[in-house]
C-alpha cells in the first residue's frame, strides 16, 4: 500500500464520520455543527476528485438534470441558521430553470458547493446561489456581498498552488475548472469565470 | 411544483453497518415525519426483514461490511424478485462510486444520496423520486412483469411528452427493446440517444446492442466509452466479454485484470474474469480470481455454491485435489443449511477421481444424488452433472445437464457450460442437440398446456404441469403455471385433497423462491376463491 492508498482510505473513514457527525447534530438541531460537516465532506471529496483526476480517472457522467432542483437542495441543506442574526444566509436566486439540461450531476455539486463553503467565509451577510441559460450555455452561479476576489486571482489563468485564503486552498477553483473542461458540447468547452461584482461572483459555464 | 407527502403511513428500510449512522438515520427520517421505520445491520437481517412485508422507501449504505455492498445486494434483491419497482432504492454513498454503476439498466437504485447529508435533503430528494415513481408507475409495473413491448409503447408516451423524465424513460426504453431481443433498433435508439448526447449508459447500450448483433463495432464503441468514461466499469466488463466472443481470451483477460486493478473487490468481475479464464483454459487464473470471491462472500447470504463448485473443478483439473478436498470442507460449514450439499459432494468425487480413488469417488457421488436434486441452482446441477459423466455415468449426467437447461430455458450461459462439460468430456457431438431438445421441450409443454387449457381440458393441462414442476422446481415459470391450472381446474369442476396440496404447495414454493413474482397476485386471488375463509392467505 502507498501513501496515496492509505489516504484515500482515510479519506473514506472521515468522511463516514463526518456524515455521522452531521446527522447526528441534524437530530438536534445544530445547523452550525451539520454546516461545518458538510464544509469538510465537500473539502475531502473534492480532495478525492483532484487525486482521480490526476490519474485520469476522473471521468464524466452526462445525465439529463434540473438545474433548480440541485440550488434548492444545495441551499436547503445550508439553511436555518443557530444564532439569529449572526450567520451568514444562503439563498437561491428566483428563476432557476426547472427543465431539463444536461450535465454530470454529482461533478457539478461538488464544484458548486465547495463554492458556496468558500463563500460563505467571505460573505458579510448573503451567499446567492443560481442558475440561468441563454441558447448557448448554461451558467451556475455564487455570488456573496463580501470584500470580493483578491487581484492575483482574477489575473491568474491558472491558479498557483499554495495560495491558501479566505477562498480556499485553490483546490476547488483547480477543480472547478477540471470539471469545466470535461464538459463539451457542440464543439465548446465548459469554463470558470471569476469577477468582482457587489463581492465575489463565481460562475460554472457548461455548453447545453 | 411538487405535493407535500406524508411519511406517516410510508414504510421505510434503513440498512447500514455502522450503528451510529442507523441510530442517525434513524432519527433524521422520523423528524420528517417517517413513523414506520425499520433498521438492519447487515444483508441477513435485511433479508430477513424483506420477506416480512413489503417497504416503500429502501434506504441502503454502499458499504455493508466485508464482502457485500448495498450494489450486491439490490442485485440479489431484483434477481431473486423480492422487491418490485414500486420500492424506492436509494443508496447512500460517501462519494459518487461508478464502479456501482454496473451493467443492466434493471440493476440500477432509484438515487445515489452522498454522504453526509441533512434530514432536508432527504426530504426534497424524497419529494423528487416519488413524483418519478408516479410518473413511471405504469412502465415500472410493466417492467416488472417483463412485458417489454409494453414497455416500449409506455416509454414512447413519455418521451414524446417530453419532459423532465425523457431521459429516464428513454434510458428504459432501450434496455426494454434490448430484453425483448429487438436488438436492431436497440442500435439505432441507442444511435439517436448519443446524437443528442453521448450518454455513458447510451454508448454501453449501443454496445450490449451490436454484440448481440454480432457487430464487430461493439470493440470500437466500448474503446470510445472507456476514453471518455474511465470510471465505468461495465465497459470494461462487456469489452471482456467481447474480446472473448472474437477468441481473444488474452485481450480480454488482459481488459479484465485493468478493470479488476481499479475495483480490485467487485465481485462480478471477478466472477466474469474466472469465466472467461475457464473458457481459455486458463485455471490458475480461475483459481486466483475465485479465491478471492469465496473468501469475500464466504460469511454473507451472497455466497454462491456456483463459485465453489467452479473453483473446486479449477483445483482438481490443475492436480491440487486435495485442496479440493479442503474446498469442500470449508464450504461444508459455510452452507449448512441452503443446499450445496450436493455439488459439494460431486466436487469432493470429482477430486477422488482425479487422485486416482474411484471408491471414495464413487461413494460421495452417490451421497450426491441422494441429496435434493430439486433444490440445486443450474451451476450445482452442473457440477453434480459433470462428476456423473467423470465416473461414466453419462445417462445421469446428461438427464441432469438437461435439467439445468430447462430450470432456466433463456440463460445462455448455463447452455454453454453445458457444451463445454460435453466437450470436456468427449461428447461434444451431440451437445447442440441436447441443448436444443432441452429447450423445445419446455417450450412444447408451455404450448400445450395453452392448447389444453383454451380446449377447456384445463385437468389435462394442470396434471401435466405438475408432472414437470415436480421434476424442474426451480423452473418458476412452471411452477406457477401448475399452480395457476390447478386452481382454475378445481373451481371449475370441484377440488380434492390431493390436488389442493400440490397447488398449495407450488404456491408456497413460487412465494418463498420469487414473492415479488408476476403471477402471484393471479393465484393468491384464485386461492382466495376457492378458500374463502382463509382470505388471500
Amino acid at each position: 500500500m502507498s501513501f496515496a492508498d492509505y489516504a484515500a482510505l482515510t479519506i473514506h473513514e472521515v468522511k463516514n464520520r463526518l456524515a455521522a457527525l452531521a446527522a447526528r447534530a441534524d437530530s438536534r438541531g445544530d445547523r452550525d455543527t451539520v454546516r461545518e460537516a458538510l464544509a469538510a465532506a465537500h473539502a475531502l471529496t473534492a480532495l478525492l476528485a483532484c487525486y482521480k483526476a490526476e490519474n485520469g480517472w476522473l471521468g464524466v457522467d452526462i445525465g439529463a438534470h434540473v438545474p433548480a432542483e440541485m440550488v434548492a437542495e444545495l441551499v436547503g441543506e445550508l439553511a436555518g441558521s443557530a444564532e439569529p442574526g449572526g450567520g451568514v444566509e444562503v439563498v437561491a436566486a428566483a428563476d432557476a430553470p426547472d427543465s431539463v439540461f444536461f450535465y454530470d450531476d454529482a461533478l457539478v455539486r461538488l464544484v458548486l458547493g465547495t463554492a458556496i463553503h468558500n463563500a460563505r467565509r467571505s460573505a458579510a451577510q448573503r451567499v446567492v446561489v443560481g442558475a440561468s441559460a441563454d441558447e448557448r450555455w448554461l451558467k451556475f452561479t455564487v455570488s456573496d456581498d463580501g470584500p470580493g476576489y483578491p487581484a492575483e486571482l482574477l489575473d491568474a489563468p491558472v491558479l498557483e498552488p499554495g495560495s491558501v485564503s479566505d477562498h480556499g486552498t485553490g483546490l476547488g477553483l483547480t477543480l472547478a475548472r477540471q470539471v469545466a473542461a470535461l464538459h463539451d458540447h457542440g464543439g465548446r468547452h465548459g469554463g470558470v469565470v471569476l469577477e468582482n461584482r457587489n463581492g465575489a461572483h463565481f460562475t460554472l459555464r457548461l455548453p447545453r | 411544483m411538487t405535493r407535500i407527502t406524508t411519511y406517516k403511513d410510508k414504510k421505510l428500510l434503513i440498512i447500514d453497518d455502522m450503528p451510529e449512522m442507523r441510530s442517525a438515520l434513524r432519527s433524521q427520517a422520523s423528524s420528517i415525519g417517517f413513523e414506520q421505520i425499520s433498521v438492519c445491520g447487515n444483508v441477513r437481517d435485511a433479508l430477513d426483514t424483506l420477506r416480512g412485508g413489503r417497504f416503500d422507501v429502501i434506504l441502503c449504505d454502499y458499504n455493508l461490511g466485508p464482502g457485500t455492498d448495498g450494489q450486491q445486494l439490490l442485485e440479489h434483491l431484483r434477481a431473486r424478485r423480492l422487491i418490485s419497482r414500486g420500492t424506492l432504492y436509494i443508496m447512500v454513498t460517501a462519494e459518487k462510486n461508478y464502479d456501482s454503476v454496473i451493467t443492466a439498466a434493471e440493476c440500477l437504485p432509484d438515487d445515489y444520496l452522498l454522504k453526509p447529508f441533512t434530514a432536508e435533503t432527504f426530504r426534497q430528494r424524497l419529494e423528487r423520486l416519488l413524483e418519478r415513481k408516479r410518473r413511471l408507475a405504469r412502465v415500472d409495473a410493466l417492467q416488472d412483469a417483463e412485458r417489454w413491448a409494453e414497455v416500449v409503447s409506455a416509454c414512447d408516451e413519455i418521451i414524446a411528452a417530453r419532459d423532465r423524465y425523457l431521459v429516464d424513460a428513454m434510458r428504459i426504453k432501450g434496455n426494454a427493446l434490448f430484453m425483448d431481443g429487438r436488438y436492431a433498433e436497440a442500435e439505432a435508439f441507442y444511435r439517436e440517444a448519443i446524437a443528442m448526447r453521448p450518454m455513458p449508459w447510451a454508448r454501453l447500450g449501443l454496445a450490449r446492442a451490436q454484440r448481440q448483433l454480432g457487430n464487430n463495432a461493439a470493440r470500437a464503441t466500448l474503446e470510445t466509452l472507456i476514453a471518455e468514461s474511465p470510471q465505468l466499469m461495465a465497459a470494461y466488463d462487456l469489452l471482456g466479454h467481447v474480446h472473448a466472443d472474437e477468441g481473444n481470451t488474452e485481450a480480454a483477460l488482459r481488459v479484465l485484470d485493468s478493470a479488476a486493478a481499479r475495483s480490485p473487490r467487485s465481485l462480478n468481475r471477478l466472477r466474469a474474469i474466472a469465466s472467461v479464464a475457464e473458457e481459455a483454459g486458463d485455471y490458475a487464473r480461475v483459481q486466483d480470481s475465485l479465491d478471492k470471491v469465496v473468501r469475500q462472500t464466504r460469511h454473507t447470504p451472497l455466497r454462491d455454491p456456483g463459485d465453489y463448485a467452479r473453483l473446486g473443478k479449477a483445483l482438481t483439473v490443475t492436480d491440487q485435489a486435495d485442496k479440493a478436498l479442503e474446498l469442500v470442507d470449508d464450504a461444508r460449514s459455510t452452507f449448512r443449511e441452503d443446499g450445496g450439499g450436493p455439488a459439494l459432494a460431486a466436487i469432493e468425487a470429482l477430486a477422488h477421481q482425479r487422485m486416482g480413488a474411484p471408491d471414495k469417488a464413487a461413494a460421495a457421488l452417490q451421497r450426491a444424488l441422494d441429496g435434493d436434486l430439486g433444490k440445486l441452482s443450474p451451476e450445482a446441477l452442473l457440477t453434480v452433472a459433470n462428476a456423473c459423466l467423470a465416473s461414466g455415468d453419462s445417462a445421469r449426467g446428461e438427464e441432469l445437464l438437461k435439467r439445468a437447461v430447462q430450470t432456466n430455458p433463456e440463460a445462455k450461459a448455463v447452455q454453454l457450460q453445458v457444451t463445454r462439460i460435453m466437450s470436456e468430456h468427449g461428447i461434444a457431438d451431440h451437445a447442440e442437440k441436447l441443448v436444443s431438445d432441452s429447450v423445445q421441450e419446455v417450450v412444447q409443454l408451455n404450448n400445450d398446456a395453452v392448447r389444453l387449457g383454451k380446449e377447456g381440458r384445463i385437468g389435462e393441462a394442470a396434471a401435466m404441469l405438475t408432472a414437470a414442476a415436480d421434476r424442474l422446481p426451480g423452473n418458476l415459470q412452471i411452477v406457477a403455471n401448475a399452480a395457476y391450472a390447478l386452481l382454475v381446474d378445481m373451481l371449475a369442476s370441484g377440488s380434492d385433497a390431493t390436488r389442493l396440496e400440490n397447488a398449495r404447495r407450488f404456491r408456497e414454493h413460487l412465494r418463498k423462491e420469487s414473492p415479488g413474482h408476476r403471477k402471484l397476485a393471479d393465484i393468491d386471488a384464485l386461492w382466495a376463491r376457492l378458500q374463502p375463509e382463509e382470505g388471500g392467505g
